[in-house]
C-alpha cells in the first residue's frame, strides 16, 4: 500500500529507520528504540496518522530471529482514509523499556499497560503504569511463551484502586477531603457485570473516575496460541457476543489475507448479509440497554422481539442463536438453508415498525432529550486521540468507515451511507445506531437481491475440507481432510494485520504465523477497549445519573474489552 | 429455627407442615433473580426475561441487582479469578434462604477457557442449586432451570447454602 | 362512627403490615451469619471509605423546598372536599393562601434555588 505521504516519508528514511518487507503486502518500518518517538511524532504530525490503532508485542522466544526476545507493534492509521503503517520497535533484553507515547495519543495509555501486563516490556515516563487485565496479585506475565497456560493464580481482595484516586485527588488525605468516595461495579445494572469505576463524588457531581477493567479476562490470545487457526473461530464467537459473526468474520478474513485466498462471490454476499445483520444485533442490545439505564424500559421489549427474530433466521442457518460460529476459513460452513430469504424479508418488514416505535416513544420525549442532549460530549480530536473508531468516532462528526474507506466483500457496489453525528454526546452516539440499523437494511436488502449462486467454499486444497463422498472415496482427499483436521491451515510464516468494521468499530487481528498450523500469537483490536479509556475525560465534570446514560451509549462489551 | 418452636408450642405437626406448605409456595412462586451476568450468558438470560420466552410467568419477573434484595442468584457468564472475589462477596451478603443457579458452561465448569485466569466452575468459591450447560444454554433451558428449583423447594430440598458445612 | 371506619382500617394496615414483615420473616427465616454479610453492599467491593459526616447543603435545600410545597398539595386535598360548603369565602382565603406560596415560588425560582449547579 503506498500514498504520497508515504512515499514522502519513506524518502526521508535514515539509519534508525528502515521498511521492512512483508509478505502479505503490509507496510512495516523497524525502528531503533532510540529513535521511536520522533518516528511516531513524525508520523502523526507530517503524514496524516493521528489514529494509533493499536499496541501490542510479540515474544519472540520460539522465532527464529529471538534476540532481542521481544518486538513491540504500533498500528497506525489515519483517521480519515485507510492505509495502515506498523512500526516495530525491539527493546534490550537486558533494559525491558521503551519510552511512553502516551503524550502523544491518549490510546497508548491503556495499550501499553496492557503490553507491561501481559509480557513485562515497561514504558518510561508512563502516567500510571500498572497491570489492566489481570488482576493486583498476578506474578508473572502470561503472554509470555515461558509461562504456562495452565497455572492459575487466585486473588484474595479486590484493588481498591486508591493509589491511582489520591494521584488524582492530588494526594489530599480522605478524612480531610470534603468529597465522597463511591465504588460503582462490577456487580451493577448499568455496569454490565464486567466493569468497575470508583468515583470521586462532591455531592451528584463526578470529580474523579478511576475504572477498572479484566473482570473477563478470559485468555483468548493465550488459548489461540494452544490450538489451531480453525479452533480459534469459536474463541472470537466469544469477543464481542452481541454480533458474533462479525468476529468471526474479521478473523477469517485475516487468515485468508494471509493465505491469499479471496472467498467465493456468494460466500462474500452472504457474509455482507450477516455482516449487517450482525450490526443490527448489536446495536439493538446496545439502543435497548442504553435506553433501560435512562428509564425508557418499553423500548427493551420492542427491540429485543426483533433480536428474536433474527436469532429465528441465525438459528436455522447454523444451530445457534448467539455464538454462531459459522463462517470458516475459506467461505462458511455450509451454504445457505431453504427458508432464508423468507426469513430476511421477514426482519427487513418488521424492523422498521420496531424502530418507529421506539422513535415514537423517545425522539422527542423531554426526559429523554434531558437525559441524553450534551451528556458525555467529546469533540472529534480528542476522540481521534483516544483511538475511537466506529460509531462513537463517528458521532463526533468524522465519517470514518471502512466500509466506505476499504470496501471489502463489495460493499462499494452498494448504496447507502455513512451516518455522522454533530456534537459527539450520548444523543448523537444512540441516534448514529438507530441510523445506522436503517442503512444496514438497506444493504442486507440489496444483497439478498444480487446474491449469486456458487460454492460457498473456494476450491483450495490448502482449506477447504473436500465433500465427504470423495474423502470416503480416494485417499488423497482422506489426506487432506486428515491434514487440515489434524495439523490445522499454514499461513506462511509472518506478521499480518486485518480487520473489518464491527459494529462497534474496527475490529482487528494482528495474526503472527510461524508457518505450522497452530497460530503464533492472535492479538484482538478491540474497539471498544479504547472507547472506555476515555471514560474518565467523558464523565469528569457531569453528575453521577449523566455516567450511566453515557455509559449505556458506548456500548462497552466486556468481552471485547478484556478479551 | 423458629419453625421448631412452633411445632413444640402446637404439640403435633398439623400447623408446621400447613405453615411449611405456605411458606415453600411462597419461595417458590416469587423466586427473585439477581442476574449476576458477565458475558454471552447474559445476553440469552436478556432475552430469558423478554416476551417470548418470559421469565416472569414463573414469578421471577423482579431482577433485583442487590443482594439485599434477591433470593435467587443466577451466575450467567465466565467467572475469572479477579471476578470471583466479588462473587463471593455478593453471594455472602444475600439473606437466606438463597439459591444458585450457574447458567451456561463457562459459570458450571469453566467450558474451553482452561487457562491461566478463569475459574473452573463457580463451584469453587460457592454452593451451587443447579448447573445449566450450554454455551449458552437455549432460555427453555433456563425456564426449565428454574421450574426444576421451584419443584425442588416444593418438595423440601433445602437450598445447598443451608446444606453445607461452615461459613458457605 | 361509619366516617371513621376507612380511616381506622388504613391506620391498621399500616401498622400491621410492616409489623408482619419484621416479626414474621424474623421468627421463620433460616438465618446464618457470615462476616461480610453484615458489611455495607458496594457492589460486591469492600467500602472503600467510611461514609462523611458532613453533606453538600444543596440536599437540604432541595428537601425544605419539597417539603413546603408538599405541605402546601395536602392542605389543598380537605379544601377540595369541602369548599363548596366553604363558598366564595373559602375559595377567596384558598386563593390567598396559594398566592402566597406561589409569590414564595416565583422568588425561588427567580434567585436559582431550583439550578442544581
Amino acid at each position: 500500500m503506498s500514498s504520497p505521504s508515504l512515499d514522502r516519508f519513506r524518502s526521508r528514511l535514515a539509519g534508525a529507520v528502515r521498511e521492512e518487507p512483508n509478505p502479505f503486502g503490509d507496510t512495516v518500518f523497524r525502528v531503533e528504540p532510540s529513535g521511536l518517538r520522533d518516528v511516531l511524532r513524525s508520523l502523526r504530525d507530517e503524514h496524516g496518522f493521528d489514529l494509533l490503532l493499536d499496541v501490542t508485542a510479540v515474544d519472540r522466544l520460539e522465532l527464529p530471529d529471538s534476540k532481542p526476545r521481544f518486538d513491540v507493534v504500533y498500528i497506525l492509521r489515519p483517521s480519515v482514509g485507510s492505509e495502515r503503517v506498523r512500526v516495530q520497535c525491539r527493546p534490550p533484553d537486558e533494559d525491558l523499556a521503551l519510552e511512553t507515547v502516551s503524550d502523544l495519543w491518549k490510546s497508548a495509555n491503556w495499550a501499553e499497560r496492557e503490553v507491561y501486563d501481559q509480557y513485562g516490556v515497561r514504558f518510561r515516563n508512563h502516567p500510571n503504569l500498572k497491570r489492566i487485565l489481570n488482576h493486583k496479585d498476578f506474578v508473572g506475565h502470561p503472554l509470555r511463551k515461558d509461562y504456562d497456560i495452565k497455572k492459575q493464580q487466585w486473588l484474595s481482595e479486590p484493588d481498591d484502586l486508591m493509589d491511582e484516586m489520591r494521584k488524582l485527588r492530588g494526594g489530599a488525605e480522605e478524612e480531610e477531603s470534603e468529597s465522597v468516595l463511591l465504588n460503582i461495579g462490577p456487580s451493577h445494572p448499568a455496569m454490565h457485570g464486567a466493569l468497575r469505576a470508583l468515583v470521586d463524588l462532591e455531592g451528584e457531581t463526578v470529580r474523579h473516575t478511576v475504572p477498572e477493567i479484566g473482570y473477563l479476562h478470559r485468555g483468548f490470545e493465550k488459548s489461540a496460541e494452544k490450538g489451531t487457526y480453525t479452533h480459534v473461530i469459536p474463541f472470537t464467537d466469544r469477543l464481542n457476543y452481541c454480533s458474533s459473526v462479525m468476529n468471526n468474520i474479521g478473523y477469517c478474513r485475516t487468515i485468508e489475507k494471509m493465505l491469499g485466498i479471496e472467498p467465493t462471490a456468494r460466500a462474500q454476499t452472504i457474509r455482507v448479509v450477516l455482516l449487517e445483520l450482525g450490526r443490527i444485533m448489536d446495536h439493538l442490545v446496545c439502543v435497548a440497554a442504553n435506553l433501560v439505564d435512562v428509564g425508557a424500559l418499553t423500548n427493551y421489549w420492542y427491540l429485543f422481539n426483533e433480536r428474536e427474530r433474527i436469532y429465528d433466521v441465525i438459528e436455522a442457518l447454523c444451530g445457534a442463536r448467539l455464538t454462531h460460529c459459522y463462517v470458516r476459513i475459506g467461505g462458511l460452513a455450509h451454504d445457505l438453508h431453504a427458508g432464508f430469504e423468507e426469513g430476511v424479508e421477514g426482519i427487513l418488514r418488521e424492523l422498521p415498525k420496531a424502530l418507529g416505535d421506539v422513535e415514537r416513544l423517545v425522539a422527542r420525549n423531554r426526559i429523554f432529550l434531558d437525559r441524553v442532549v450534551g451528556v458525555g460530549a467529546i469533540s472529534a480530536e480528542e476522540a481521534i486521540s483516544h483511538g475511537f473508531t466506529g460509531p462513537c468516532l463517528r458521532a463526533c462528526g468524522v465519517p470514518n468507515d471502512l466500509r466506505k474507506d476499504e470496501p471489502y466483500y463489495g460493499y462499494d457496489g452498494y448504496d447507502w451511507n455513512v451516518i455522522v453525528g454533530t456534537r459527539g454526546d450520548a444523543y448523537d452516539r444512540i441516534w448514529v445506531r438507530m441510523e445506522e440499523m436503517r442503512e444496514s437494511m438497506r444493504i442486507v436488502a440489496q444483497a439478498m437481491k444480487k446474491m449469486p449462486g456458487g460454492p460457498v467454499n473456494v476450491d483450495d486444497k490448502r482449506v477447504s475440507l473436500p465433500p465427504k463422498t470423495e474423502v470416503y472415496g480416494n485417499i488423497e482427499a482422506l489426506m487432506n481432510h486428515f491434514m487440515i483436521i489434524m495439523e490445522g491451515i499454514k499461513p506462511p510464516a509472518g506478521e499480518c494485520y486485518g480487520s473489518i468494521e464491527a459494529a462497534n468499530g474496527e475490529l482487528g487481528f494482528f495474526v503472527v504465523s510461524d508457518g505450522t498450523g497452530k497460530p503464533y500469537k492472535v492479538k484482538v483490536r478491540p474497539p471498544c477497549f479504547y472507547v472506555f479509556s476515555a471514560f474518565p475525560r467523558l464523565t469528569e465534570g457531569g453528575m453521577i445519573q449523566d455516567m450511566i446514560a453515557t455509559l449505556g451509549s458506548l456500548n462497552i462489551i466486556a468481552g471485547e474489552l478484556d478479551r | 429455627m423458629g419453625l421448631r418452636e412452633i411445632e413444640n408450642l402446637s404439640g403435633s405437626g398439623v400447623l408446621t407442615t400447613r405453615l411449611d406448605a405456605v411458606l415453600r409456595w411462597g419461595r417458590r412462586n416469587s423466586l427473585w433473580p439477581l442476574p449476576y451476568g458477565t458475558a454471552c450468558c447474559a445476553i440469552e438470560f436478556m432475552a430469558v426475561v423478554a416476551s417470548p420466552f418470559d421469565l416472569s410467568r414463573f414469578g421471577a419477573e423482579v431482577v433485583r441487582f442487590s443482594p439485599r434484595q434477591s433470593d435467587l442468584l443466577i451466575v450467567s457468564g465466565t467467572i475469572v479469578h479477579k471476578q470471583a472475589v466479588i462473587l463471593r462477596r455478593i453471594y455472602a451478603q444475600m439473606a437466606e434462604p438463597k439459591w444458585v443457579i450457574a447458567m451456561g458452561a463457562c459459570a458450571s465448569a469453566g467450558a474451553f477457557y482452561d487457562n491461566y485466569c478463569t475459574l473452573q466452575g463457580i463451584d469453587h468459591v460457592i454452593p451451587v442449586d443447579i448447573y445449566i450447560p450450554g454455551c449458552p444454554p437455549r432460555p427453555e433451558a433456563v425456564l426449565h432451570a428454574v421450574t426444576e428449583l421451584q419443584r425442588r423447594i416444593d418438595a423440601g430440598v433445602p437450598p445447598r447454602s443451608q446444606r453445607t458445612e461452615g461459613s458457605a | 362512627m361509619n366516617g371513621y371506619a376507612p380511616l381506622i382500617l388504613v391506620v391498621a394496615l399500616a401498622l400491621i403490615t410492616p409489623a408482619m414483615l419484621l416479626v414474621v420473616s424474623n421468627f421463620l427465616g433460616a438465618r446464618r451469619t457470615e462476616r461480610t454479610k453484615g458489611e455495607p453492599y458496594e457492589c460486591g467491593i469492600p467500602q472503600p471509605a467510611p461514609p462523611r459526616r458532613a453533606i453538600p447543603v444543596k440536599y437540604y435545600l432541595v428537601a425544605v423546598l419539597f417539603l413546603l410545597f408538599d405541605v402546601e398539595a395536602v392542605f389543598l386535598y380537605p379544601w377540595a372536599v369541602v369548599y363548596r360548603r366553604l363558598g366564595l369565602f373559602g375559595f377567596v382565603e384558598m386563593a390567598v393562601f396559594l398566592a402566597m406560596l406561589v409569590a414564595g415560588l416565583v422568588y425561588v425560582w427567580k434567585r436559582g434555588a431550583l439550578e442544581w449547579d
